[in-house]
């Protein structure tokens, strides 16, 4: 019952949001907040537990619609709510603007209605159709602003299909074997299953979650979507819609398919989880690289989403305790810290006019210190600074790999880290230090709605950075369900049978350092303030509003990489477009118009099947 | 206990003095290579001590903070990394907390001088960011090498194991080759003094810094080359009790100076490319040697 009034609740709310919206807008506004936050309630009361209800006994097929709630979908559900929630708190005054917010706000809670849905399906046949009105609203949400973000949305909604029907194809193949699609009798059922068909069922199922989770060489629909998506819904879009390819992953390898039967596949050194492995491995270079040379803020960060994927699909593809930790965990560090940098991108453009080009900004910490600060807690989170949250993520697969034996793979992992820096430290660098240019002078603090989301996001961040125990708790629950022996924790980071990780003496050492220093700094002689124009330039004077160095920020290392770093795939799948398009163009000739033609068309058909038929009685 | 709260308060002392002492050496050393006399060994204590009374401007509060982050990063790195044995918090945090832990020095730089708004300092940070991308890839290679052949991440455990003269370099002479030949780039001497370049860009990141600010990054400098050289040590040269430590660490480090200082400044793309090339292929070859052994 209790998983039927949440998803009730979260459907009903984006449909009254609507009806409401033609009346006040006032009223839908907080309606929309209210619904929103019903449902985190509704899914924090449903921590620990275990329900499974059948709620529609399809009339055909013999099949029921069943939800149920286990950690794993508690796990989803609760970031699902959390992030839909904040974002809809920061749409209220970032979306004053734009027009049909009726559509918006209904479009918005009807995406998170249907994650819900995905995450609490009990079976295949719930979670597709969750996953159809998820990938739908989806598609009207990316191109609600129209022009450009059109295109963006139908490159999407095209991948997604193609995503959508190889799932539809393993789950008609599995209705067909077995006659059900409920993971818990399927979970049973399959480990009789021949490995073939197992590596059938994988793959079809990771063409699916794996082109929402854009991992590579399924990812380019991401960076235009991220990009041309209004920025709440980016957070949303970035940090939880596309990790609900993370689920998928996770519940039909382990919850379903089993450690035992994916440790079967394989020949030699070729073995599922390896080629996985890599494939996470490539989504991570190719990301955390691409993103260096991003000019558009929101595309940089749309890179980053697909790098940062990879590192969960490490994770999760190693199958042992230590690795899949990682992987769901960093899957929800990943989660809070990208919503928080779209946040922040969301809370320059509105107050710089809807600037998105990183060599136009400059020097807002002045005017913007909250959103700075979300800004920097966000990108120290992207890179995995001690005392942040992806910080444990990330060692926790660090850790996995070289434990594992696999230093080439941790290689491309902390590499892809290093790479990071770059490019996150010029997304801070550009936007908020460097010279304010005169443009900007008047520019104001975001408003209290926007800034509740941003100091949220940074406290958990800092939160889950100092106690990863919290999440990590519900991890190792997560993996108790999954039979796999559970990550034994404490609060502050890690027993000393798994490893050297002590989060709190860091932060100790780091905080008696700092105050220190800071008490030496303060005795010595006292330092004068001086504006942003009085400083040493050798004797020249810094010119005004031309102080934009960050402009190729990275020229040598551009014209070293940049050449081996063209988005190869994108070009394929545009010259597949380009080449069916000619050959489609071919096929059109059939259809001359002509009814003459047609009906010698007709003529011929017989002909052929009369002269066959012969053909057939002669022999 | 009490013995490692007292290590926790004279670590740092330690490596602020070896630290100090580098720094004085190695001007005395590259001025009797270039056939000048030098200022004395007690160089940078007087500077120091002049620097904290002196005037400075300020461009903001982040300004402030990040030079203090910046040493204060660095001053906790020491407790992390074994000093002759001694590592009081390595029960807390293994190799790659140390990895991480290292990147607080750089970021504070970054930020603080980010909120400098010097064309100067942007240049400065650019080419830190790259140079350092640049001797990370044959950094992480020797790094993971040495962590496959001794299937640890514990620093400990790794100088533990090379005990009785049986030092990793004699195991693994391709990383530690490879350590070596990116040592100047990442104590940022020559012929990798790219960054600073007092000569094209006034010293970069520091180029608003004056006061206590000059002061605090040249003790970050200190405890800088003192951890990358005691990295270099616990890694390749067995560790040893403090005293012996600290004698191969002045080896390494003179070494590394009679060898770079003769050279003129790399240009970056240069010290990327070299990066990218000799050692990094050693350090590849060594992890190759290292995945096939262990």
């Amino acid at each position: 019952m209790q998983l039927i009034t949440i998803l009730i609740v979260a459907f009903l709310g984006a449909g009254i949001v609507y009806l409401i919206g033609k009346i006040s807008g006032k009223a839908r506004d907080i309606l929309a907040v209210l619904a929103s936050l019903i449902v985190v309630i509704l899914v924090s009361l449903a921590y620990n537990q275990k329900i499974y209800t059948s709620f529609y006994p399809l009339p055909f097929l013999n099949l029921s619609l069943t939800l149920r709630i286990d950690p794993l979908s508690w796990f989803f559900a609760i970031a699902v709510a959390g992030i839909g929630f904040l974002s809809i708190l920061f749409s209220l005054e970032y979306m004053k603007h734009y027009q049909k917010l009726d559509f918006y706000y209904s479009m918005m809670l009807f995406v998170n209605a249907g994650m819900l849905g995905v995450v609490l399906s009990a079976d295949f046949l719930s979670l597709y159709i969750f996953w159809e009105i998820m990938s739908w609203s989806t598609y009207l949400l990316i191109s609600y602003k129209g022009g450009k973000a059109v295109g963006a949305g139908l490159k999407y909604i095209v991948m997604s299909t193609v995503g959508s029907i190889a799932m539809l194809f393993a789950i008609v193949s599995l209705y067909t074997s077995y006659g059900t699609l409920e993971f818990s009798s399927l979970a049973s059922l399959l480990q009789t299953a021949s490995s073939g068909y197992i590596l059938f069922l994988l793959i079809m199922f990771i063409i699916g979650f794996g082109i929402k989770n854009a991992i590579w060489p399924l990812h380019t629909w991401l960076p235009d979507a991220h990009a041309e998506a209004v920025s709440p819904f980016s957070a949303v879009l970035s940090g939880i819609l596309v990790r609900i390819g993370i689920y998928g992953f996770v519940l039909v390898m382990y919850s379903i398919v089993g450690l035992n039967l994916l440790h079967k596949l394989g020949y030699g050194l070729l073995n599922f989880n390896y080629i996985l492995c890599w494939i996470g491995a490539i989504s991570i270079i190719i990301g955390t690289f691409i993103a260096l040379l991003q000019d558009d803020d929101k595309r940089l960060l749309a890179w980053h989403a697909i790098g940062q994927g990879g590192y969960m699909i490490l994770g999760i593809s190693f199958g042992t305790t230590l690795g899949i930790a990682g992987g769901i965990f960093h899957t929800l560090n990943h989660c809070i810290y990208i919503a928080l940098l779209f946040l922040v991108t969301g809370a320059v453009e509105y107050r710089t006019g809807g600037v998105r080009d990183l060599n136009q900004l400059g020097g807002l910490i002045k005017k913007m210190p909250v959103t700075f600060i979300g800004g920097l807690i966000g990108i120290s989170g992207l890179i995995g600074i001690p005392l942040t949250n992806g910080f444990v993520s990330k060692w926790l697969i660090y850790k996995t790999l070289i434990m594992e034996k696999h230093p080439f793979l941790a290689f491309v992992a902390l590499i892809g880290t290093w790479g990071t820096i770059l490019s996150v430290y010029k997304f801070l660098h550009n936007i908020f230090l460097g010279q304010l240019p005169e443009k900007y002078k008047d520019v104001k603090e975001v408003p209290w709605a926007m800034r509740l989301p941003m100091i949220i996001l940074t406290s958990v961040i800092i939160l889950f950075g100092i106690l990863p125990g919290i999440p990590l708790n519900v991890i190792s629950g997560i993996e108790r369900s999954f039979g796999i022996k559970p990550l034994s924790t404490i609060i502050f980071g890690m027993p000393r049978e798994i490893g050297e990780l002590n989060i709190i003496n860091i932060l100790a050492a780091i905080v008696v350092a700092g105050v220190f220093i800071y008490l030496i700094f303060s005795l010595s002689t006292r330092s004068r303030r001086v504006n942003q124009y009085d400083n040493y330039a050798a004797g020249s004077f810094i010119p005004k509003d031309k102080y934009q160095y960050s402009v190729r920020f990275y020229d040598p290392v551009y014209r070293i990489i940049g050449p081996y770093l063209r988005d190869v795939v994108d070009d394929f799948y545009y010259w597949l477009v380009e080449k069916s398009k000619s050959f489609f163009q071919g096929v059109r000739q059939i259809y001359t118009g002509n009814v003459n033609t047609y009906a010698l068309y007709i003529l011929l058909f017989l002909a052929f099947l009369i002269i066959t038929k012969i053909g057939w009685g002669l022999w | 206990m009490v013995i490692k709260a007292v290590w926790i308060i004279v670590l740092p002392i330690i490596a602020f003095i070896i630290g100090v002492f580098f720094l004085g050496l190695s001007r005395k050393v590259i001025a009797r290579i270039h056939r000048r006399y030098g200022p004395p060994i007690y160089q940078p204590v007087i500077d120091l001590i002049k620097l904290m009374n002196q005037k400075s401007i300020s461009h903001g509060r982040l300004f402030d903070m990040g030079v203090i982050l910046s040493l204060a990063g660095s001053i906790v790195l020491v407790l992390f990394i074994p000093f002759g044995g001694i590592a009081p918090l390595s029960g807390s945090g293994d190799f790659l907390v140390v990895l991480y832990l290292m990147l607080l020095a750089p970021l504070g730089v970054a930020l603080s001088g980010g909120e400098g708004a010097n064309p100067n300092i942007s240049i400065g940070i650019s080419r830190k960011m790259m140079l350092s991308l640049g001797y990370e890839v044959p950094l992480l290679f020797s790094i993971l090498a040495v962590m496959t052949y001794y299937k640890t991440t514990s620093l400990v455990e790794i100088t533990k194991a090379q005990q009785h003269l049986s030092w990793g370099v004699i195991y693994l002479p391709l990383p530690a080759i490879a350590y070596f030949m990116i040592l100047p780039a990442m104590l940022g001497i020559r012929p990798f003094d790219i960054v600073s370049a007092p000569q094209e860009i006034s010293s970069g990141p520091s180029v608003e810094y004056g006061g206590r600010y000059l002061a605090l990054m040249t003790v970050e400098h200190a405890f800088h080359t003192f951890i990358v050289l005691a990295l270099f040590v616990d890694l390749f040269l067995g560790g040893g009790n403090p005293f012996t430590f600290f004698v191969k660490m002045l080896v390494v480090f003179l070494l590394g100076l009679f060898i770079h200082a003769v050279f003129p400044r790399f240009r970056i793309d240069q010290a990327i490319k070299y990066c990218w090339k000799w050692p990094s292929i050693l350090a590849l070859a060594g992890l190759v040697i290292a995945y096939v052994v262990a």
